[in-house]
Protein backbone atom coordinates (compact mmCIF):
# COMPACT_ATOMS: atom_id res chain seq x y z
CA UNK A 1 0.00 0.00 0.00
CA UNK A 2 2.97 2.39 1.10
CA UNK A 3 4.66 2.04 -2.54
CA UNK A 4 1.49 2.36 -4.07
CA UNK A 5 0.89 5.30 -2.06
CA UNK A 6 4.05 6.64 -2.76
CA UNK A 7 3.74 6.21 -6.89
CA UNK A 8 0.60 8.26 -6.06
CA UNK A 9 1.93 10.89 -4.02
CA UNK A 10 5.27 11.65 -5.89
CA UNK A 11 3.79 12.92 -9.50
CA UNK A 12 1.50 15.40 -7.33
CA UNK A 13 4.21 16.58 -5.91
CA UNK A 14 5.95 17.26 -8.89
CA UNK A 15 3.22 18.52 -10.23
CA UNK A 16 2.74 21.20 -7.51
CA UNK A 17 6.36 21.88 -7.61
CA UNK A 18 6.05 22.48 -11.83
CA UNK A 19 3.29 24.76 -10.92
CA UNK A 20 4.79 27.17 -8.39
CA UNK A 21 7.72 27.28 -10.73
CA UNK A 22 5.81 27.98 -13.27
CA UNK A 23 3.77 30.75 -11.20
CA UNK A 24 7.07 32.38 -10.49
CA UNK A 25 8.27 32.50 -13.78
CA UNK A 26 5.59 33.83 -15.49
CA UNK A 27 5.99 36.53 -12.38
CA UNK A 28 9.39 37.16 -13.66
CA UNK A 29 8.72 36.94 -16.99
CA UNK A 30 5.67 39.72 -16.67
CA UNK A 31 8.03 41.64 -14.55
CA UNK A 32 10.82 41.58 -17.35
CA UNK A 33 8.00 42.80 -19.96
CA UNK A 34 6.63 45.75 -17.55
CA UNK A 35 10.39 47.25 -17.46
CA UNK A 36 11.20 46.70 -21.05
CA UNK A 37 8.45 48.42 -22.40
CA UNK A 38 8.48 51.04 -19.61
CA UNK A 39 4.83 50.19 -18.62
CA UNK A 40 3.37 53.73 -17.31
CA UNK A 41 2.01 52.27 -14.43
CA UNK A 42 5.18 51.35 -13.42
CA UNK A 43 7.79 54.22 -13.86
CA UNK A 44 4.85 56.21 -12.69
CA UNK A 45 5.21 54.10 -9.22
CA UNK A 46 9.01 54.40 -9.53
CA UNK A 47 9.29 58.00 -9.97
CA UNK A 48 6.97 58.89 -7.37
CA UNK A 49 8.57 57.19 -4.99
CA UNK A 50 12.11 58.72 -6.20
CA UNK A 51 10.92 61.84 -6.06
CA UNK A 52 8.77 62.14 -2.74
CA UNK A 53 11.95 60.41 -0.73
CA UNK A 54 13.93 63.46 -2.76
CA UNK A 55 11.92 65.81 -1.57
CA UNK A 56 11.70 64.36 1.93
CA UNK A 57 15.02 63.89 2.36
CA UNK A 58 16.03 67.74 1.43
CA UNK A 59 13.26 68.88 3.90
CA UNK A 60 15.05 66.68 6.82
CA UNK A 61 18.39 67.56 5.40
CA UNK A 62 17.61 71.28 5.85
CA UNK A 63 16.27 70.65 9.54
CA UNK A 64 18.10 67.65 10.97
CA UNK A 65 21.47 68.73 10.23
CA UNK A 66 21.67 72.58 11.70
CA UNK A 67 19.90 70.75 14.49
CA UNK A 68 22.14 67.52 14.97
CA UNK A 69 25.24 69.57 15.00
CA UNK A 70 23.71 72.08 17.29
CA UNK A 71 22.90 69.07 19.30
CA UNK A 72 26.75 67.01 19.15
CA UNK A 73 28.61 70.67 19.38
CA UNK A 74 27.46 72.82 21.17
CA UNK A 75 26.47 72.65 25.43
CA UNK A 76 23.17 73.97 26.92
CA UNK A 77 20.66 72.88 29.48
CA UNK A 78 17.94 70.60 28.11
CA UNK A 79 20.70 68.88 25.89
CA UNK A 80 20.43 65.85 27.01
CA UNK A 81 16.73 65.36 27.08
CA UNK A 82 16.31 67.21 23.22
CA UNK A 83 18.69 63.82 22.92
CA UNK A 84 16.98 61.56 24.24
CA UNK A 85 13.24 62.41 22.38
CA UNK A 86 15.56 62.56 19.16
CA UNK A 87 17.00 58.94 19.94
CA UNK A 88 13.57 57.40 20.78
CA UNK A 89 12.15 58.95 17.69
CA UNK A 90 14.67 56.81 15.55
CA UNK A 91 11.48 53.42 16.52
CA UNK A 92 8.93 55.63 16.12
CA UNK A 93 6.30 53.14 13.98
CA UNK A 94 5.67 54.73 10.03
CA UNK A 95 1.99 54.33 10.45
CA UNK A 96 1.73 56.47 14.18
CA UNK A 97 3.81 58.85 12.10
CA UNK A 98 0.84 58.49 9.08
CA UNK A 99 -1.59 58.73 11.69
CA UNK A 100 -0.18 61.64 13.25
CA UNK A 101 0.52 63.37 9.80
CA UNK A 102 -3.19 62.56 8.70
CA UNK A 103 -4.96 63.86 11.94
CA UNK A 104 -3.54 67.29 10.62
CA UNK A 105 -3.77 67.37 6.91
CA UNK A 106 -7.09 65.94 6.69
CA UNK A 107 -9.96 68.17 6.05
CA UNK A 108 -10.77 68.42 9.66
CA UNK A 109 -7.72 68.82 10.70
CA UNK A 110 -5.49 72.25 11.60
CA UNK A 111 -4.06 71.87 7.99
CA UNK A 112 -7.11 70.67 6.59
CA UNK A 113 -7.55 73.95 3.99
CA UNK A 114 -4.03 73.05 2.07
CA UNK A 115 -5.78 70.33 0.58
CA UNK A 116 -2.50 68.21 1.35
CA UNK A 117 -3.77 64.52 2.04
CA UNK A 118 -3.92 62.50 -0.34
CA UNK A 119 -1.19 64.12 -2.27
CA UNK A 120 2.76 63.94 -2.98
CA UNK A 121 3.31 66.60 -0.96
CA UNK A 122 1.18 65.29 1.87
CA UNK A 123 3.27 61.86 1.71
CA UNK A 124 6.80 64.22 1.82
CA UNK A 125 5.85 65.59 5.21
CA UNK A 126 4.93 62.10 6.68
CA UNK A 127 8.47 61.09 5.41
CA UNK A 128 10.68 63.64 6.02
CA UNK A 129 9.46 63.36 9.67
CA UNK A 130 10.17 59.81 9.41
CA UNK A 131 14.02 60.81 8.58
CA UNK A 132 14.37 63.68 10.67
CA UNK A 133 15.24 61.73 13.43
CA UNK A 134 17.61 59.58 12.33
CA UNK A 135 19.74 62.45 10.45
CA UNK A 136 19.97 64.68 13.61
CA UNK A 137 20.93 61.86 15.94
CA UNK A 138 23.32 60.65 13.74
CA UNK A 139 24.60 63.49 12.71
CA UNK A 140 24.73 64.77 16.60
CA UNK A 141 26.46 61.51 17.34
CA UNK A 142 28.85 61.73 14.30
CA UNK A 143 29.62 65.24 15.51
CA UNK A 144 30.52 63.92 19.48
CA UNK A 145 32.74 61.14 17.83
CA UNK A 146 34.90 63.94 16.05
CA UNK A 147 38.38 63.83 17.30
CA UNK A 148 38.63 66.67 19.65
CA UNK A 149 42.02 67.58 17.73
CA UNK A 150 40.25 69.06 14.78
CA UNK A 151 38.85 71.71 16.98
CA UNK A 152 41.83 72.61 18.70
CA UNK A 153 43.79 72.00 15.37
CA UNK A 154 41.71 74.32 13.57
CA UNK A 155 41.66 77.00 16.61
CA UNK A 156 45.13 76.89 16.26
CA UNK A 157 45.74 77.39 12.87
CA UNK A 158 43.27 80.80 13.33
CA UNK A 159 39.91 79.38 12.44
CA UNK A 160 37.09 82.48 13.40
CA UNK A 161 34.19 80.99 14.79
CA UNK A 162 32.76 80.58 11.12
CA UNK A 163 35.08 78.78 10.33
CA UNK A 164 34.76 76.62 12.41
CA UNK A 165 32.28 75.44 12.07
CA UNK A 166 32.20 75.57 8.01
CA UNK A 167 35.17 73.25 8.23
CA UNK A 168 33.57 70.77 11.15
CA UNK A 169 31.00 70.18 9.07
CA UNK A 170 33.09 69.74 5.76
CA UNK A 171 35.62 67.71 7.56
CA UNK A 172 32.07 65.10 8.92
CA UNK A 173 31.29 65.16 4.91
CA UNK A 174 31.28 61.49 4.40
CA UNK A 175 29.51 61.00 7.65
CA UNK A 176 27.21 63.07 6.76
CA UNK A 177 26.52 61.65 3.15
CA UNK A 178 26.41 58.07 5.08
CA UNK A 179 23.59 59.88 7.37
CA UNK A 180 21.85 60.81 4.31
CA UNK A 181 22.39 57.17 2.43
CA UNK A 182 20.84 55.23 5.03
CA UNK A 183 17.84 57.97 5.91
CA UNK A 184 16.91 57.64 2.01
CA UNK A 185 17.19 53.80 2.25
CA UNK A 186 14.50 53.60 4.98
CA UNK A 187 12.45 56.27 3.50
CA UNK A 188 12.57 54.43 0.11
CA UNK A 189 11.10 51.39 1.64
CA UNK A 190 8.17 52.29 3.94
CA UNK A 191 5.02 51.69 3.08
CA UNK A 192 2.54 52.61 6.39
CA UNK A 193 3.27 56.86 5.57
CA UNK A 194 2.67 56.63 1.95
CA UNK A 195 -0.23 53.98 1.95
CA UNK A 196 -1.85 56.49 4.77
CA UNK A 197 -0.94 60.28 3.43
CA UNK A 198 -1.00 58.81 -0.05
CA UNK A 199 -3.92 57.17 -0.20
CA UNK A 200 -2.27 54.99 -3.01
CA UNK A 201 -3.87 56.13 -5.91
CA UNK A 202 -2.50 55.03 -9.63
CA UNK A 203 -0.21 57.82 -11.30
CA UNK A 204 -0.42 59.98 -8.37
CA UNK A 205 0.39 58.63 -5.13
CA UNK A 206 1.31 55.31 -5.43
CA UNK A 207 4.56 54.55 -5.03
CA UNK A 208 6.68 50.78 -5.49
CA UNK A 209 6.28 49.45 -1.54
CA UNK A 210 2.55 50.55 -2.28
CA UNK A 211 1.79 48.71 -5.42
CA UNK A 212 3.73 45.88 -4.44
CA UNK A 213 1.51 45.17 -2.11
CA UNK A 214 -1.96 46.36 -3.79
CA UNK A 215 -0.79 44.46 -6.86
CA UNK A 216 0.16 41.23 -4.83
CA UNK A 217 -3.09 41.06 -2.84
CA UNK A 218 -4.67 41.19 -5.82
CA UNK A 219 -2.37 38.42 -7.39
CA UNK A 220 -0.77 40.56 -9.57
CA UNK A 221 2.64 39.32 -9.12
CA UNK A 222 4.23 40.61 -12.38
CA UNK A 223 4.15 44.13 -11.65
CA UNK A 224 5.17 43.16 -7.58
CA UNK A 225 8.07 41.53 -9.07
CA UNK A 226 9.18 44.28 -11.23
CA UNK A 227 8.80 47.07 -8.60
CA UNK A 228 10.45 44.85 -5.94
CA UNK A 229 13.79 44.02 -8.71
CA UNK A 230 13.96 48.16 -8.95
CA UNK A 231 13.38 48.27 -5.28
CA UNK A 232 16.27 45.83 -4.95
CA UNK A 233 18.09 47.56 -7.45
CA UNK A 234 17.63 50.64 -5.77
CA UNK A 235 18.98 48.61 -2.37
CA UNK A 236 22.03 47.86 -3.95
CA UNK A 237 23.03 51.15 -5.58
CA UNK A 238 22.38 52.97 -1.52
CA UNK A 239 24.75 50.00 -0.04
CA UNK A 240 27.32 50.24 -2.99
CA UNK A 241 27.34 54.01 -2.25
CA UNK A 242 27.82 53.30 1.75
CA UNK A 243 30.53 51.01 0.85
CA UNK A 244 32.25 53.71 -1.39
CA UNK A 245 31.79 56.51 1.62
CA UNK A 246 33.50 53.99 4.06
CA UNK A 247 36.39 53.61 2.21
CA UNK A 248 36.44 57.17 0.95
CA UNK A 249 36.16 59.14 4.45
CA UNK A 250 37.19 55.98 6.61
CA UNK A 251 34.70 56.26 8.82
CA UNK B 1 64.47 91.86 24.73
CA UNK B 2 60.85 92.94 24.87
CA UNK B 3 57.45 91.14 26.95
CA UNK B 4 55.56 88.80 24.93
CA UNK B 5 53.40 87.00 27.18
CA UNK B 6 53.52 87.09 31.16
CA UNK B 7 51.20 85.42 33.59
CA UNK B 8 50.69 85.34 37.60
CA UNK B 9 49.16 82.40 40.03
CA UNK B 10 47.77 80.76 36.48
CA UNK B 11 45.79 77.83 37.95
CA UNK B 12 43.52 75.27 35.31
CA UNK B 13 41.29 72.86 36.89
CA UNK B 14 39.34 70.27 34.86
CA UNK B 15 36.79 68.64 37.12
CA UNK B 16 38.17 68.45 41.07
CA UNK B 17 41.88 68.00 39.30
CA UNK B 18 43.96 70.94 39.62
CA UNK B 19 46.07 70.30 36.63
CA UNK B 20 48.04 73.03 36.54
CA UNK B 21 49.33 75.65 39.08
CA UNK B 22 52.22 78.53 38.13
CA UNK B 23 53.06 81.61 39.99
CA UNK B 24 54.65 83.18 37.50
CA UNK B 25 54.83 82.93 33.57
CA UNK B 26 57.33 85.55 31.11
CA UNK B 27 58.13 84.97 27.89
CA UNK B 28 60.03 88.08 25.75
CA UNK B 29 60.07 88.25 22.33
CA UNK B 30 62.84 86.17 20.33
CA UNK B 31 63.21 83.47 23.61
CA UNK B 32 63.16 80.05 23.46
CA UNK B 33 61.53 78.08 26.71
CA UNK B 34 61.56 74.41 27.38
CA UNK B 35 58.82 73.19 29.92
CA UNK B 36 59.88 70.47 31.47
CA UNK B 37 58.26 68.24 34.46
CA UNK B 38 57.23 64.83 34.84
CA UNK B 39 53.56 63.33 33.21
CA UNK B 40 50.91 65.33 34.92
CA UNK B 41 52.45 68.55 35.98
CA UNK B 42 50.93 70.44 33.57
CA UNK B 43 53.13 71.23 30.57
CA UNK B 44 50.53 70.16 28.03
CA UNK B 45 47.66 72.56 29.85
CA UNK B 46 50.01 75.39 29.64
CA UNK B 47 50.97 75.04 26.29
CA UNK B 48 47.05 75.12 25.76
CA UNK B 49 46.42 78.12 27.49
CA UNK B 50 48.98 79.89 26.37
CA UNK B 51 47.75 78.93 22.36
CA UNK B 52 44.06 80.54 23.64
CA UNK B 53 42.30 76.97 23.51
CA UNK B 54 41.56 77.34 27.12
CA UNK B 55 40.67 79.94 29.95
CA UNK B 56 42.88 79.64 33.60
CA UNK B 57 40.68 79.30 36.03
CA UNK B 58 42.07 81.16 38.31
CA UNK B 59 45.05 83.86 37.41
CA UNK B 60 46.01 86.40 34.51
CA UNK B 61 47.86 85.69 31.70
CA UNK B 62 48.36 88.67 28.72
CA UNK B 63 49.74 88.34 25.72
CA UNK B 64 51.98 91.83 24.37
CA UNK B 65 51.45 90.64 20.60
CA UNK B 66 50.13 93.01 17.50
CA UNK B 67 47.13 91.23 16.17
CA UNK B 68 43.75 91.97 17.61
CA UNK B 69 43.31 87.63 17.63
CA UNK B 70 45.95 86.33 19.07
CA UNK B 71 45.45 82.81 17.56
CA UNK B 72 46.51 84.40 14.45
CA UNK B 73 49.84 84.91 15.57
CA UNK B 74 50.33 81.96 18.18
CA UNK B 75 49.92 78.35 17.08
CA UNK B 76 50.26 74.86 18.58
CA UNK B 77 51.39 71.81 17.41
CA UNK B 78 50.20 69.10 19.43
CA UNK B 79 51.72 66.18 20.40
CA UNK B 80 49.68 63.67 18.30
CA UNK B 81 48.96 65.51 15.17
CA UNK B 82 45.66 65.83 13.98
CA UNK B 83 45.21 66.34 10.20
CA UNK B 84 41.92 67.35 8.08
CA UNK B 85 40.69 64.60 5.40
CA UNK B 86 42.21 66.29 2.71
CA UNK B 87 45.12 66.66 0.82
CA UNK B 88 48.93 67.27 2.06
CA UNK B 89 48.56 70.74 0.23
CA UNK B 90 45.48 71.20 1.61
CA UNK B 91 46.26 70.66 5.41
CA UNK B 92 49.94 72.61 4.97
CA UNK B 93 47.95 75.21 3.11
CA UNK B 94 45.00 75.65 5.15
CA UNK B 95 45.52 78.52 7.77
CA UNK B 96 47.00 80.77 4.59
CA UNK B 97 43.25 80.05 3.43
CA UNK B 98 41.59 80.89 6.86
CA UNK B 99 43.36 83.91 6.14
CA UNK B 100 42.12 85.09 3.13
CA UNK B 101 45.80 84.59 1.35
CA UNK B 102 45.09 82.99 -2.26
CA UNK B 103 48.70 82.27 -3.67
CA UNK B 104 49.86 79.66 -1.76
CA UNK B 105 52.03 78.12 -3.89
CA UNK B 106 55.66 79.20 -3.04
CA UNK B 107 54.85 78.99 0.72
CA UNK B 108 53.88 75.89 0.61
CA UNK B 109 57.11 75.12 -1.00
CA UNK B 110 59.00 76.98 1.49
CA UNK B 111 57.24 75.10 4.73
CA UNK B 112 57.90 71.76 3.00
CA UNK B 113 61.20 71.79 2.16
CA UNK B 114 61.86 73.37 5.78
CA UNK B 115 60.49 70.10 7.57
CA UNK B 116 62.57 68.05 5.30
CA UNK B 117 60.20 67.12 2.33
CA UNK B 118 62.74 67.34 -0.71
CA UNK B 119 60.53 67.09 -3.68
CA UNK B 120 56.89 68.89 -2.10
CA UNK B 121 55.18 68.92 -5.25
CA UNK B 122 55.31 65.15 -5.58
CA UNK B 123 53.47 65.39 -1.51
CA UNK B 124 51.00 67.72 -2.72
CA UNK B 125 48.13 65.08 -3.49
CA UNK B 126 48.95 62.82 -1.00
CA UNK B 127 45.80 62.04 1.22
CA UNK B 128 46.04 62.42 5.31
CA UNK B 129 46.24 58.71 5.54
CA UNK B 130 48.62 57.98 3.09
CA UNK B 131 51.34 59.21 5.66
CA UNK B 132 53.82 57.45 8.45
CA UNK B 133 53.55 59.12 11.95
CA UNK B 134 57.32 61.02 11.59
CA UNK B 135 55.35 62.32 7.70
CA UNK B 136 52.15 63.70 9.22
CA UNK B 137 54.24 65.47 12.58
CA UNK B 138 56.30 67.10 9.55
CA UNK B 139 53.10 67.81 7.57
CA UNK B 140 51.30 68.92 10.81
CA UNK B 141 54.51 71.40 12.01
CA UNK B 142 54.83 72.68 8.29
CA UNK B 143 50.89 73.79 8.68
CA UNK B 144 52.08 76.11 11.67
CA UNK B 145 55.64 77.54 10.04
CA UNK B 146 53.84 78.46 6.92
CA UNK B 147 51.92 81.14 8.77
CA UNK B 148 55.31 82.50 10.12
CA UNK B 149 53.86 82.87 13.96
CA UNK B 150 55.26 85.28 16.49
CA UNK B 151 54.91 82.16 19.12
CA UNK B 152 55.33 78.90 18.35
CA UNK B 153 54.15 76.18 20.52
CA UNK B 154 55.53 72.69 20.16
CA UNK B 155 54.34 69.63 22.67
CA UNK B 156 56.47 67.22 22.72
CA UNK B 157 57.04 67.10 19.31
CA UNK B 158 59.44 64.05 19.01
CA UNK B 159 57.82 61.62 20.84
CA UNK B 160 56.18 59.68 18.48
CA UNK B 161 58.35 60.00 15.40
CA UNK B 162 61.45 57.95 14.24
CA UNK B 163 64.87 59.55 14.05
CA UNK B 164 65.13 61.07 10.66
CA UNK B 165 61.84 62.44 11.67
CA UNK B 166 63.12 63.86 14.65
CA UNK B 167 65.84 65.16 13.11
CA UNK B 168 64.39 67.23 10.53
CA UNK B 169 61.57 68.75 12.85
CA UNK B 170 64.77 70.00 15.37
CA UNK B 171 66.16 71.61 12.16
CA UNK B 172 62.77 73.58 11.33
CA UNK B 173 62.45 74.50 14.79
CA UNK B 174 66.18 75.64 15.04
CA UNK B 175 65.56 77.56 11.78
CA UNK B 176 62.45 79.39 13.01
CA UNK B 177 64.50 80.51 16.48
CA UNK B 178 67.32 81.81 14.09
CA UNK B 179 64.50 84.08 12.60
CA UNK B 180 63.37 85.19 15.46
CA UNK B 181 60.60 83.70 16.08
CA UNK B 182 59.57 82.64 20.07
CA UNK B 183 59.73 78.97 21.43
CA UNK B 184 57.94 77.35 23.67
CA UNK B 185 58.09 73.38 23.76
CA UNK B 186 57.40 70.95 26.31
CA UNK B 187 59.54 68.24 26.65
CA UNK B 188 60.59 64.76 28.83
CA UNK B 189 63.65 64.48 25.82
CA UNK B 190 66.78 65.38 27.36
CA UNK B 191 68.25 65.04 23.51
CA UNK B 192 65.72 67.20 22.15
CA UNK B 193 66.42 69.77 25.60
CA UNK B 194 70.18 70.05 24.05
CA UNK B 195 69.07 70.08 20.72
CA UNK B 196 66.80 73.22 20.85
CA UNK B 197 68.31 74.48 24.04
CA UNK B 198 66.73 77.91 25.30
CA UNK B 199 65.52 78.87 29.34
CA UNK B 200 64.04 75.91 31.39
CA UNK B 201 61.19 76.25 33.60
CA UNK B 202 60.21 73.06 35.55
CA UNK B 203 56.95 72.24 35.82
CA UNK B 204 54.92 70.73 39.12
CA UNK B 205 56.16 69.92 42.58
Amino acid sequence: MLGVEGKTFTPLVHAADSGSMNYFSQGFAKAWELLLHMDAATVSAVQVTLGSTFCALCVSLLLGLPFGFLLGYCQFPGKRFLRLISDTLLAFPTVLIGLIVYAFITRRGPLGEFGLLFTVPGMVIGQALLALPIITSWVAQAVENLDPRCRQTLLTLGATKAQLVFLTIRELRYAVAMVGVTAFGRVVTEVGIATMLGGNIRYATRTMTTAIALETSQGEFGQGIALGLVLLLIAFIVNALLVCLKRRGRV
Amino acid sequence: MSLLYEGHDIVQVYGEVQALSLPQFVLHKGEVLALTGPNGSGKSTLLRLLAFLEHPASGKLVWHGNATNPRREITLLLQEPFLLRESVYRNVTLGLTLRGVSDTRQPYKEAMLAVGFQHPDSMAGRPFHALSGGEKQRVALASRLILKPALLLLDEPTSSVDAKSARNIVAAVRECMTAGVSVVYATHDQTLLDALGGREQKLGK
